[in-house]
């Protein structure tokens, strides 16, 4: 397939809907999660993190999540700021963001599911 | 950032009320943009009052009983008077749409508030400026593209794909749609916008058109199809109750299928 400089526009645009499918489908996880763990502690939590079923659907949840997230503002970037400078700066602070977001993330479940 | 308010300068201030018409009763108000660019005052509202007694029934017909008997000036575009050449595409009482088709009965009560297309340079009055947006249109190469030997008689096409432009072919390329959405109004210069690619769609589903590899390449842009957004405004204002929406995400469809082919 002939390959294109611009390409990305229809690769964001499948990552955008793939990940929002996945989203809609995760959310259900989530609030599962979300009521089995009400009230728990932190051994509770662990436990429920050592299923390495949990772990790894929560770990899924978190990355289509982020990835639609800075996907999202990234569209909203290019929308509304056209200023040059302001408008680089604004999409590396998206990614940043979302890497340190994602980072936080990733350690703590797998602190939970690894460390207790 | 993408401008959310009009400068100073662009702001519409109060204009001129002019006198109603001696003896008429049956009087209708209209507030019209007026924007003159050889003086340096800010575009401002006139209003004025057409006698119903002596005046078409049509939007179109009221701003021409206004320029014909009260103010000259008054400047605007039309031609056909019957929704098929989209010349007097303005906005009137808050939404896009064809002067000459709009019904002054149409428009709520009070009066009939007449704009030019928004977000695009005013030339004057109620008289946008398309250039861009013809730029864009011709852009998309909409003309027949072939690479096989040209047949002796036309180029054949099945009932089946001649259904398929319907929806499609119909398009007067007025603006009403690209300017009503915003997107476009904040990225007009980089977007293509619901008309042209409306447009673009029509050559690439077109039976007989073999440049559709090529097409969708240059489609193939974060900014040129990708700004839509699924609003909708284009779909809503359409005089000619066409949905360009539908053939955005057509296209979209179509970028998505040679994708992951």
């Amino acid at each position: 397939m002939k390959t294109h400089p611009g390409e990305k526009g229809t690769g964001t645009f499948i990552r955008q809907r793939v990940t929002g499918a996945l989203n809609i489908v995760f959310v259900g996880f989530l609030i599962w999660l979300v009521v089995n763990l009400a009230g728990a502690d932190r051994a509770q939590m662990a436990a429920t993190f050592a299923n390495p079923i949990v772990a790894i659907l929560a770990l899924v949840l978190i990355g289509s999540a982020l990835v639609h997230m800075r996907i999202g503002m990234y569209e909203i970037i290019e929308d509304y700021v056209h200023e040059p400078k302001l408008h680089g700066l604004a999409k590396t602070a998206n990614t940043t963001f979302t890497v340190i977001i994602g980072a936080i993330a990733l350690v703590s479940v797998l602190v939970l599911a690894f460390g207790g | 950032m993408a401008e959310l308010v009009l400068d100073k300068r662009s702001r519409p201030k109060a204009g001129k009320t002019w006198p109603k018409p001696e003896g008429a009763t049956n009087l209708r108000e209209y507030q019209v943009y007026r924007y003159d660019p050889d003086t340096q005052e800010n575009p401002r509202i006139d209003t004025y009052f057409v006698d119903l007694d002596d005046c078409g029934p049509m939007i179109l017909d009221g701003l021409l009983w206004i320029k014909n008997n009260i103010d000259p000036t008054l400047t605007l575009r039309r031609s056909c008077r019957e929704g098929i050449c989209g010349s007097c595409a303005m906005n009137i009482d808050g939404a896009n749409t064809l002067a000459c088709t709009k019904g002054m009965d149409e428009v709520s009560k009070g009066a009939v508030k007449v704009y030019p297309l928004p977000h695009m340079p005013v030339v004057k009055d109620l008289v946008p400026d398309l250039s861009t947006f013809y730029e864009q249109h011709k852009s998309v190469q909409p003309w027949l593209q072939t690479k096989s030997p040209t047949p002796d008689t036309e180029w054949l096409q099945s009932r089946e794909d001649r259904a398929k432009l319907d929806g499609l072919y119909e398009c007067i390329l007025c603006a009403c749609c690209s300017t009503s959405c915003p997107s476009y109004w904040w990225n007009g210069e980089k977007y293509l916008g619901p008309a042209v690619l409306l447009q673009a769609y029509r050559w690439l589903i077109d039976s007989r058109d073999e440049a559709t590899s090529e097409r969708l390449d240059d489609l193939e842009d974060p900014f040129k199809l990708y700004r839509c957004h699924t609003i909708m405004n284009c779909a809503k204002v359409c005089p000619k109750g066409l949905n360009p929406a539908k053939a955005i995400a057509e296209i979209k469809k179509m970028m998505i299928e040679r994708k992951v082919a």
